[in-house]
Formats: structure tokens, sequence, C-alpha cells
């Protein structure tokens, strides 16, 4: 296995008197999809803005890409290479595709010492990166509010990935979702993941993740209950440690003794 | 699920044309009703002067007034917040210019200057409690409404024991920073245009020969420019993705690293600057600052903005579209006295064109941004 | 009915309505200084429209619709482009509507200022002549009057604390007393409501006050409601500017001493006709027309009491 390009080592998170992460360790490899699960309340939201620089850790430790790293607030992380996609704030659904896609991170032209937007290169770029990911739009300035949810979910990864993402963390990016969508979403974490990029996968659904994951990490009420490669784990077993480890003594074995 | 689905339209999307593509814009409201309004005064008021060059710039500079507040209020609006001391703002700037011009005596250009220090201070403090408190802009620039308007009425009340101060035109003669306010430019063509005939001129009294019309006040220049800075700032700069980005959804912007919280506060400043350039425009052209100046601005400024298509909740719109809105508003305003239609009823015209234009807009941003 | 056809002709916008006909006869144009929501100058627009109708001239009347003297100066500017015969407006603020009522006269359109205003400074920016009532000889004149009722400490009640020559009236009334004005001058603002509480507040906070003086309709009909309310109506010395219905039954029960009566309607109605004759056969009075004070008391009510509000 390739050296993982974030590890996060019992990580601890209390808000006042309540734990809400008592020692969580998770890692990313590069080019691989790690689902993290978790039942609503079991900490994944909490564990996922530490990763991302929302939230500092009360204790543990963030090594990336080898390095210790202490992220004071997000644009540490995204500087860093650690890009979020959250379920409903992905996109401005009032802006278009273009001015969405670059927000944050506007190609500038410069005329004499007046520095401008730069329209041109940015609905270009734009288009080529819609067509890549299977988007086709009417023109870059097409609202994102005319585009479905899954559609904004792609354009919100395909974002992430151009500007230089090493790990993509995904917040629920299927909960809300029709088939379809939910299956073009999908097809897109799998070629984001076949570019070498390390894919955080936040879902509390079982099929979604066994759709397109490489390792399983289960949260419980702020613990982790181990973390199960492909094959290793069925659906049937992920779904009751969800629901809250009641089989935990069934599934030692076949988790490889990682609890 | 397979790559080359990608290349395939979605047979549920219809092709739009490329007249309604170009039709279809924030604007398009604005545009609408400016043509309407135009074709309207000129079959009921065409002949009562109203498009002479003296009425031209009757409505002309009443609607530059307008324009002026409308590109702060339409960039801040944008950006997701209101200012509703606008039209304290006007009074208060007004104010303190006579003060600091009439009552101590200091030169013009530092008055006018320190106005704007102290205005675009206040703007900012508006932004900081807002960012820093989370409470609705409504809610504090409604304080700083009641506070400012206090004051302006408090302050010439305590130091002249009146509410209103005169002679900032003498005190202000010849300063070459004040003349950025007051006064025309063009003054040679006009006279050219009144001795050949193009325009009317004074029959008598001491301006007699003189065209009636004597040059483009700097007001309109303000206007202007200010429409022109907004214009290229919201949709030609990185800034300006900046300001819809905020407005459309602010946490969604600051998660990808847009400084939020910068932007709001200088959009506050910019608010108050245009109010500054107004209360500015208005003392050196009338020569006093009164205490009720500006009473109302504010909403005039916030309907102009609406009406030219931009959101009320923030992150859409545009400023070519507010100073349409401005134009129709000041338009509509002196017209109707062209028309001769009892001036009470200008309310009744107001509420039914903000009526039709809101839901005009509404209809043509939901094509455009998908909205349902 | 030509305006109520032009009205919903802008209310669709679009309906081709027949082009207005013109009336005949000089036009002449009114434009006041006072918001929308001032009654007072009802009287006026009564005044001008009869006078219109007696003389056969077209009369209009124009106001800022929130009282803002600067856009009172647009209107006027607006007014003379609109190139009428004669306008008639007040003089609210000197330094603001100078320059548009100069410009207007030096266009060849003839000026009467009428209400407020000074017959120097109607001189000055070129009008034909000034018709009312000179604010501080007026406030003089009840101040003395007062005094010799034997008045030692008052109140005024000011609703429009932004108009200068409104205030000039409590300082008229102040010097005729011989006292200074000094903290007496109140600004009430103008919601029924307020003002009455803050009458109350402040004859409860100074009980020696034995003199009241209020502005207008705006401030002295809640100033009478709070004196039956404290119930010093008819005890404390009551004198009010101006008429109106509430007024002129306060005068009838006691409650006020008196009530000055600047004659709004010969504001507007001599302007108008003095206009159409100077037009018509080029006379015209010799010296500006004090329309008032006239002091209105218990005596002789009943024409102002049929008229209040109307014409009176």
């Amino acid at each position: 296995m390739p050296q993982p390009i974030i590890e996060m080592h019992n990580i601890q998170k209390h808000f006042g008197s309540v734990i809400a992460l008592a020692g969580v360790s998770v890692n990313v490899v590069p080019g691989e999809c790690h689902c993290l699960l978790g039942d609503n309340g079991a900490g994944k939201s909490t564990f996922i803005k530490t990763m991302s620089g929302v939230h500092k850790p009360t204790s543990g430790d963030i090594m990336f890409e080898g390095q210790t790293m202490n992220f004071e607030r997000p644009r540490d992380a995204i500087a860093a290479g650690i890009a979020t996609v959250y379920q409903d704030l992905a996109m401005i659904p009032l802006m278009s595709v273009s001015r969405n896609f670059f927000m944050g991170n506007e190609p500038v032209r410069r005329i004499g010492p007046l520095r401008f937007f730069d329209h041109a290169h940015a609905a270009e770029v734009t288009m080529a990166e819609m067509r890549k990911m299977g988007i086709n739009l009417r023109g870059p300035d097409q609202a994102v509010g005319t585009l479905s949810g899954g559609e904004r979910q792609t354009v919100a990864i395909a974002r992430a990935v151009h500007f230089g993402a090493k790990v993509l963390i995904l917040d629920e990016p299927t909960s809300a979702l029709g088939v379809r969508q939910t299956s073009n979403v999908l097809a897109t974490i799998d070629k984001v993941r076949k570019k070498g990029v390390g894919v955080v996968f936040i879902t509390h659904n079982v099929r979604h993740a066994m759709a397109v994951g490489d390792r399983f990490t289960v949260l419980n009420r702020g613990k982790t209950l181990g973390t199960a490669q492909r094959g290793e784990v069925t659906a049937e077993e992920l779904q009751d440690m969800m629901a809250g480890g009641q089989e935990l003594a069934t599934l030692e074995g076949s988790l490889g003794g990682t609890v | 699920m397979s790559a080359s689905q990608a290349d395939a339209t979605d047979e549920r999307v219809k092709e739009m044309s490329a007249i309604r593509r170009w039709l279809i814009r924030p604007e398009l409201g604005g545009i609408v009703g400016t043509l309407a309004v135009f074709t309207f005064f000129i079959l009921f008021a065409g002949d009562s002067g109203m498009f002479n060059m003296q009425g031209v710039m009757n409505w002309g500079v009443v609607s530059a007034q307008f324009m002026i507040i409308a590109v702060g209020a339409c960039t801040l609006m944008i950006a997701g917040e209101f200012d509703l001391s606008v039209g304290s703002m006007i009074g208060f700037a007004g104010m303190m210019i006579a003060i600091f011009l009439v009552v101590l005596g200091w030169p013009a250009w530092l008055s006018i200057i320190l106005t704007f220090v102290m205005c675009m201070g206040v703007g900012a403090l508006n932004g900081f409690i807002v960012i820093k408190t989370g409470l609705p802009s409504f809610i504090v620039t409604l304080a700083s409404l009641f506070i400012l308007r206090g004051f302006t009425i408090y302050l010439p009340q305590t130091i002249e024991s009146k509410t209103i101060i005169g002679g900032i035109r003498d005190a202000a003669e010849g300063d070459w920073f004040a003349s950025l306010f007051g006064g025309t430019i063009g003054q040679g063509f006009f006279r050219w245009l009144g001795e050949n005939g193009f325009i009317g001129v004074f029959e008598r009294g001491t301006r007699a020969g003189e065209p009636v019309v004597d040059g483009i006040p700097m007001l309109m220049i303000w206007a202007v420019a200010l429409i022109i800075f907004g214009h290229v700032l919201l949709t030609k700069t990185k800034f300006g993705n900046w300001i819809f980005a905020s407005g459309g959804d602010a946490q969604a912007a600051r998660y990808v690293g847009v400084p939020v919280n910068r932007v709001k506060i200088l959009m506050f400043m910019f608010t108050a600057f245009c109010a500054c350039v107004f209360a500015t425009c208005q003392v050196m052209e009338f020569g006093s600052a009164g205490a009720d100046r500006g009473l109302l601005k504010e909403f005039e400024a916030i309907i102009a903005v609406v009406i030219g298509g931009a959101l009320l909740t923030g992150g859409y719109g545009s400023v070519i579209g507010a100073a349409l809105g401005a134009l129709i508003f000041g338009v509509v305003q002196q017209g109707l006295f062209f028309a001769g239609v009892e001036s009470s009823l200008f309310r009744v015209f107001l509420g039914v064109i903000l009526l039709m234009a809101v839901i005009l807009n509404t209809y043509i941003r939901r094509m455009i941004t998908g909205e349902r | 009915m030509n305006k109520l056809v032009t009205t919903l002709a802008l209310a669709t916008a679009l309906v081709t309505a027949p082009l207005m006909a013109q009336a005949e006869g000089e036009k002449y144009v009114l434009v006041s200084h006072a918001p929308d929501s001032d009654s007072w100058w009802n009287t006026i627009k009564n005044g001008i429209a009869l006078a219109g109708d007696q003389m056969g001239v077209e009369v209009e009347y124009r106001n800022p619709p929130t009282g803002d003297i600067a856009d009172m100066a647009r209107i006027i500017e607006q007014a003379a482009a609109s190139g009428p015969n004669g306008i008639i407006t007040t003089l609210a603020d000197y330094d603001v509507l100078q320059g548009p009522i100069t410009a207007a006269v030096d266009s060849g359109i003839d000026v009467i200022i009428m209400n407020t205003g000074t017959p120097d400074q109607a001189r000055e920016v070129g009008a034909l002549m000034y018709v009312g009532q000179p604010e501080y000889d007026a406030g003089l004149a009840a101040g003395i009057r007062a005094k010799g009722d034997g008045v030692t400490k008052f109140l005024c009640v000011n609703h429009a604390i932004q108009q200068p020559t409104v205030g000039e009236r409590c300082r008229g009334f102040a010097d005729g007393l011989g006292v200074e004005l000094g903290d007496a001058m109140m600004d009430s603002g103008t919601d029924p409501a307020e003002i009455k509480n803050k009458v109350l507040a402040y004859l409860s906070a100074n009980p020696d006050t034995d003199g009241i003086l209020t502005l207008g309709p705006v401030s002295a009909d809640p100033t009478i409601a709070a004196l039956q309310e404290n119930g010093m109506a008819g005890d404390i010395y009551f004198g009010t500017f101006d008429l109106g219905e509430e007024i002129v039954k306060g005068i009838k029960d006691g409650t006020i001493q008196w009530g000055i009566d600047q004659q709004p309607f010969l504001q507007a109605y001599l302007p108008v006709v003095i206009l159409a004759n100077y037009h018509r056969y080029g006379v015209l009075p010799g010296n500006n027309i004090n329309s008032g004070p006239g002091f209105v008391t218990a005596d002789g009510l009943t024409k102002v009491e049929e008229f209040a509000g109307e014409y009176r």
C-alpha cells in the first residue's frame, strides 16, 4: 500500500462537556476511495471539519505527507491540498457555472495597472472541465441553479480537482439525489480516484459506499469501529456496525483484528 | 454511468435561441420599464416642456441623484446586505460639511475629505457590527438611521441654534476640490447652443441671454462615473465575483476562501461613499445643509435597485439595471408633474411600477437561474 | 376627469387614451414645501381651485412628498421647464430655493411668494410680491398679547423643527413675552401620540409652565388631548397658530384662548387672481399683502366653524 497522504492519529474533539470525537484514527492513501460511514450524530461531520481545518482537534495529530500539520483555518487546509465539497454548500445557484468554478481562485488578466477577471479563460477552462466530467452546458454563463443536484456535486468535485486537491472530502454527496444522479456522482468519484486523488467519501448509505469504496471506516458515537478493506466486509456487516456495533464480536474475525 | 454518455445532450434541456439568450438578462426588466415609461410620457407630456433641454435636465438631474445612491445600494444588496442609513447619512454628511466649512471656517477640500472619511468610517462600523454580531443589517442600519438623523438635528441646533446652515457656496468659492461636486462643465458648448437657438435663453434679469441650461452638472458626471465603476467592479473583476459569492451564499463562499467579511464591510463603506457624494453635490448646489435632507432616500435607493432587477436576498443583480431603475424612478417622479397628474398620486404610480417590475424581474430571474 | 384618464393610462402604461385637452386660459403652478401628510395645505388646494374656476385659469398644486426642500427645488425647476405663465411658491429655505426661483424669473415666468419667506427675500429673488404672514412678527404680536394676559413661562410645541421659518414664530413669541427661548421650544415630531406624550411629560417636569404655543393643527390637536388628559384644559393659557376643526372646538370650549389665523385661503386665492389680472390687464397691487395675523377668539366663530379645514 502506498504512503498515506494524510494520517489522523487518535483525534479527540470536545465541545464543552460533549465529547464529539473520542480518539479516531484514519488515514487516506492516494488513488483510493475511503468511505467514512456512520449514523447521524456519529461524529462524521466533526471529523471531516477537523480534517479540513474548520475545527482544531482537542488532542491528536494530523500528518500530511509525513509532516505534522496544524490547520488554523479552512484556507490552510485548502492551500495544503485538502478540498471539501459540502452537501448543500457546494455551489451558489444564482451564479454562473464559470463564476462558481473559479470562486475564490479567479483568473486575472492585467491591463496596465488594472486587473480584471479573465472571463474568456474562465469560460474555456470551465467548458473543458465540464465536458470531461460529462456535463453539457449551454454555455459557461449558465447559472448553477439550472443544473441538477448531481451535476452541482460534479461541478464542485471538478473544481476541487482542477485546483490541485490531493485529498477530496465529499460530505454526503449522494444523500439528496435520485438513482441516476447518484450513479453519475459515483462515476465521478471513480474518475477522480483514478487521477491519484485520495477521496474521503462520507455517507450513511452502505450501498453507495460498497459501489466505489476501497476501504471502509465506521464511526459510532465518536469512536471508530475499525477500517476494513474492500472484500473483507459485507454490506450487512457495515450496516450492523453503523447501527450500534451489537454484532461486534462476530465481526472481529472478519475485520482482521483491527478493532 | 459511462463517460460516453457525457457527449449526449440531455433531451430535457431545451435549446435557447440566440435572441432569447441575448434578451434574457438581469437588466431586461429595467430596459422594458424604461421604454414603457418614455413611451408613456412622450405620448402624454410630449408637448409640456418635458423633452426640451430644461426639462431633460430636470428629470436627468433627479435621476442622476437616484443613480448615485442606487449604485451603492445595488452593490451592497448583491453582497447580501442592506443599508437603511443612506438617507440619514446624506443629511449627516451635508451637515458635517456645513459645520466644518461654515461654522469652523476650515477650507472646503479639508471639510469634504474629512466628511468622506467620517461617513466611510460609519459605513465600516455598520459593516463591522453586522459581521461581528450576526444581526441582520436591516436592524443595525436602522439604528444608524436614527443615530445619524439625531446628530444631524442636534449638532446644528446646539452650535447655531437652527436646523439649517447656509452660506456653503460662498465659503467654498474658488476651491478646486469643491468644484468637483458643484457647478457644471461644458458651459461653452451650452452657450453656443443657446446663441444658436437650439436651447432656450433667459429673457430678463442679470443672466439675460444666457442659456437656461448652462452645462452638465457635476452630479451627472458622478452618476455616470459611479455606474461605470460599479458595473466594471461587479462584472469584470475578481472582487466582483466575491461580491456575488458573498451575497449568494456567504458560507459556501467562505469554504472556498472568499474573504466574505472584508467584502461586506467594503461594500458598506462604498454605500456610505455614494451617500456622501450625493450629499456633497447637494450642499454645493444648494448652498445649505438642512436637518431634513435625504429623508426616505434609503427606500428610494432600494426601490430603484429592485426595479432594476436585483434580488432582495442578495447574490443577484446588476448595476446597469439599478441605474435604469433610478432613471425610471426619476422620470416618473418628475414626469407626473409635466403630465399634470395630481402629485399625491405619485405614490400610487410608484407602487404600481414597483409591483410590475418585481413580477417581471422574478420571471426573468427564474428563467436565468433555474430557481423554482 | 382628464387627470383620471391620465391616471388610469399610466397604471396600465400602454393604453393609448386620447391626449389631454389643454385647459383654456393661463396656467399657474403653486409649489409648497409641505409633505403629503400635512393636512393644513388642503385649504390652499381649495383656494387655488376656487380662484382657478372663477378666473378661468388652469391651476396645479405640487409639493415634495416627504417635505425635503431639496426635492422642492427640483419641483420648481420642473415647473419652470413646463412653461407656465406664473409660479406661486413658498420660500421655505432661501439658500436652497433662491437659485431655482431666480432662474424661473429670469426665464420669463412671473413668481409670487406665498406663506413662508419674507418680503425682503421675495424682492431679492425677483418675485412680484409676497402674500403671507411674516412669521416672526406674528409670533411677536402673539407674545405681546400673552404677556398682557399674564403669561410668564411658556412651552412652544414645534412639529416642524427642520423648517427654520416656523421656528421663528417661537422666537417672536419669546421676544414678545420678554423671556429667553432657551429649551422652551420642543421638537415634537409629527406623530400625534408622540406629541401628546411629550407635552404631558414636559408639563409634569415643568409644573411652573403657564402658557403653551402650538404651531399648527399637527401639534395643536394632540396638545388639546394632552391637556384634557391631565386636567389642565382651560386652566393653562393656550394659544395656537392656524386653525382646524379641533382648534375651533378648543376655542369654543375655552381650552384655547386664541388661534392665529394667517388666512391661508387668501395666500392661495389672491396670488392666482393677482397673476391672472396682471397677465390680462397689466394691473398689480403696489405692495406686499399681509394675510395675517388675525386673532380668532371665542367671539365670532360661526364663519370659521362653518369653513374650518376647507376655506379657513
